[in-house]
């Protein structure tokens, strides 16, 4: 008896491959660098007010200054807190209703059209009715990351448990399979992707949460910085916030995609 | 359940429930705040905000808000409809173009973008155009992304088809990969939508002189929930409304995905 | 007596989105002997799916009965297996894992289920692939996998859905070669659903040709070649008499199909 086994994709790319890979790597850098230069000199050259611009240079002297800082610990922390217990929360939630919305079509039929309506909605203009019943401290930017990714854990839990694959389910009854087994065994593993897929959007979605909710109206708090900066026209100092939170964005969303991928390590790319 | 669902034909059925939760919904509302189970100074009541409503209505307020804030969002995802769409078909045609483009894009995809606002503030200053500068940043990257990635998906097996035709490299991009790119664009564009509304709602918010965010903002600083809860009914219409019109849009350009010989 | 008896069977199915039925399959009475090999044939939509899905336990009935070994079918049971079509195994377990599902959800308790899960990957010839993830594995590889997960339970009967209808035509009779292997050594009961007329006469004892609107049944043809068989059988007289008479039987629903394709044309 022969078998043939498909062979995986070939690992190691062709050298054009890698070419292209190089060249792409080179121009977004390059791309960036000549960004930084631009920034760093047309105000120099008289082209732009620097006083609405700062410079790249003025940025990271200010920012070595600023990070090391108590206070910025402090804003950082209280963040921070705010964004992983809303978030916390959201998965929380999100998570076991959207397991149950996604078994229950009927529950589906009369949950599917408010949700819809929520979800087409900017989250965010509920912000200052949620200061108005939680205040302006914690409470409320918690409830503001919440609003914002709980929706998304939600419906993409549960759009992974309408979408498991039927097929598997019968072939799973077909050896005597309980409901219980069924959820366990083969809706719960096929649903964790896109599980994560609807953490990663909210982590997304929670950030911004945190940043104008702490903006709109708070006491500290790294948005609460972005708006005194901003209004007393500091763009230096306004900037090393709005990077940092930008790239706090940016590991958290990349970490969550690492983890999506890892997860569905057993499925090919499509 | 199982006999109450039977009761109605299932063709009936999404839009016959979907009502009846929504009216659920109210009447909850407003059976909690008369029973004095919730407080209406918190959650003001359904037959207030009708009320509340129509006085807005008559004098003039409710329009005029809707009315700035519409033409805030068209000018700001219009405009970022125009640039998305025009910057993902140079990118498709020129790969070093994509390239040149790529470390900004991620980086507006995973920035909250709201904390650029002070920014935007101190360059143009507070009011209309912050608001439209907002809504285009919100709005263009997916578009971007989106119709970059239709042109760049285009079914290899139709390229290779055109190609034996005698297709150019201008006929592929042309009549295969740009016809091609269409769902997705829609795509882009729907989420565009999305994203487009939360950049008006969000610089109104903060600082604007008319439009439906301003005025939560505004009723908000004076405790009034009522008024409130007008302008969030009208924002979750807005948000309802144009998602079902790019959904219907949508649906129209469904069939270019199927694959005709599957 | 017969081990198998299907008395006055019809099944009915309601359509997508709305509440309208109709009948898939329609007064079929057929009974099948311990350790027979019986393929079903017919075009499309005859019901030959729904036949196989209702002995398996896994569609409910609206009139007649299933009795297997004299206890009436009401639901799936630890004395059938199925091999359905591709894509049935668990993208996210491995060759042995999958294999073991069976057995996990029969709650087995018979010594060691991966001793045993391994017996029959063996069995299929996949030993050395028994870490692989299904998308590793060839399409012919992934059945393989699904006939081990089915033999694994030792089931009284095997009920196979189109097991090679997604294989190509070498492999699909190397699989059929195999399959029979398997099948002399201990003459489990089976059920083979194939739209392939080659394969349905190489593999039976019997074949039961089905007719559609509603699905019933047209006539059942015995095949009496040797066994084991080999493939210079496909050349045989007696084998082109069988294939002559199944071809008759299926011309009629083919020029049905081919007005149909025009018609959507």
């Amino acid at each position: 008896m022969t078998i043939a086994l498909d062979k995986p994709v070939a690992a190691s790319a062709s050298l054009r491959e890698r070419f292209e890979k190089n060249r792409r790597t080179a121009i977004s850098t390059l791309s960036v660098i000549v960004f930084l230069l631009a920034w760093q000199f047309l105000p120099m050259l008289g082209a732009v007010d620097i006083r609405l611009t700062s410079t790249p240079l003025r940025v990271l002297k200010t920012a070595m200054e600023l990070v090391p800082t108590a206070d910025f610990a402090n804003d950082l922390r209280i963040s921070g807190v705010e964004f992983l217990a809303g978030m916390a929360l959201a998965i929380a939630v999100g998570i076991p209703l959207g397991l149950i919305l996604g078994t229950s079509r009927t529950a589906r039929l009369f949950i599917d059209p408010p949700l819809m309506a929520i979800y087409a909605t900017p989250r965010l203009a509920l912000l200052p009715i949620i200061i108005v019943w939680l205040g302006i401290g914690l409470a409320s930017k918690i409830a503001v990351v919440f609003l914002g990714a709980v929706f998304y854990v939600l419906i993409n839990t549960m759009a992974g448990v309408t979408d498991t694959d039927q097929r598997l389910v019968r072939a799973a009854k077909s050896f005597g399979a309980t409901r219980l087994d069924i959820f366990i065994r083969i809706i719960l593993p096929s649903a964790l992707p896109a599980v994560m897929i609807g953490i990663r959007l909210g982590i997304g979605r929670g950030v911004l949460g945190v940043i104008v909710g702490e903006m709109f109206s708070s006491e500290a708090g790294l948005g609460n910085k972005i708006m005194t900066y901003g209004e007393a026209v500091r763009i230096d100092h306004l900037l090393v916030y709005t990077l940092f939170v930008s790239l706090c964005g940016y590991l958290m969303t990349t970490g969550a995609r690492l983890i999506e991928e890892r997860l569905r390590s057993w499925r090919p790319q499509a | 359940m199982k006999g109450l669902l039977s009761l109605v034909p299932a063709r009936w059925r999404p839009l016959v429930f979907g009502t009846t939760s929504f009216l659920a919904i109210f009447v909850f509302w407003e059976i909690a705040v008369m029973s004095g189970w919730a407080n209406v100074f918190f959650f003001s009541q359904p037959s207030k905000i009708a009320v509340a409503a129509a006085a807005q209505i008559a004098n003039g307020e409710l329009p005029w808000n809707l009315w700035v804030s519409v033409m805030e969002f068209l000018a700001g995802f219009g405009l970022a409809a125009i640039v998305g769409i025009s910057a993902a078909i140079i990118a498709g045609w020129f790969r070093d173009v994509e390239y040149v483009l790529d470390p900004f894009v991620w980086f507006t995809y995973s920035a909250p973008l709201a904390a650029f606002y002070p920014l935007f503030v101190a360059w143009l200053g507070l009011g209309l155009p912050t608001v439209i500068a907002m809504t285009f940043l919100f709005a263009v990257t997916p578009i971007y992304a989106n119709t970059l990635a239709g042109l760049r998906n285009a079914d290899p097996d139709l390229l290779r088809a055109a190609r034996s035709f005698g297709a150019t490299q201008s006929d592929l991009f042309l009549k295969v990969a740009l016809p091609a790119s269409v769902p997705l664009l829609v795509a882009g564009l729907r989420l565009g939508v999305g994203r487009a509304l939360t950049g008006v709602i969000v610089a109104e918010l903060f600082g604007a002189t008319a439009g439906v965010g301003y005025s939560i903002s505004y009723y908000g600083q004076q405790l009034q929930t009522t008024n409130m809860f007008v302008s969030l009914l009208v924002i979750v219409l807005m948000g309802v409304i144009l998602t079902q019109l790019l959904a219907a849009l949508e649906a129209q350009t469904e069939g270019w995905r199927v694959d005709p010989n599957g | 007596m017969a081990q198998i008896v299907i008395e006055d069977l019809a099944i009915e199915y309601k359509k997508p989105n709305s509440d309208a039925r109709f009948m898939a399959v329609e007064g079929i009475s057929y009974s099948i002997e311990k350790g027979a090999f019986v393929t079903i044939v017919g075009a499309s939509g005859c019901g030959k799916s729904s036949l196989l899905m209702a002995l398996a336990g896994l569609i409910p009935l609206a009139r007649g009965s299933v009795t297997i070994d004299g206890k009436t079918v009401i639901g799936p049971g630890s004395d059938r297996a199925v091999v359905f079509q591709d894509a049935s195994l668990l993208p996210w377990r491995s060759v042995l894992g999958n294999v073991s599902f069976g057995l996990e959800m029969q709650r087995y308790g018979g010594g060691d289920l991966k001793e045993r899960a391994m017996h029959y990957i063996d069995k299929v010839g996949l030993t050395r692939f028994a870490d692989y993830h299904p998308h590793q594995l060839s399409g012919g590889m992934r059945q393989r996998v699904n006939i081990a997960r089915a033999l694994a339970v030792d089931p009284e009967v095997l009920l196979m859905d189109e097991p090679f209808g997604a294989l190509d035509a070498q492999t699909r009779e190397v699989m059929g070669d195999d399959l029979l292997d398997i099948w002399e050594r201990d003459k489990k009961t089976a059920l083979f659903v194939t739209h392939s007329i080659d394969e349905a006469i190489f593999l039976a004892d019997e074949v039961l040709v089905m007719g559609k609107d509603p699905g019933h049944v047209k006539d059942i043809v015995k095949i009496d070649l040797p066994r084991p068989r080999t493939n210079d059988m496909y050349d045989s007289e007696q084998f082109n008499e069988y294939r002559k008479i199944l071809r008759n039987h299926l011309a009629k629903d083919m020029a049905d199909m081919r007005m149909q394709t025009v018609a959507e044309a």
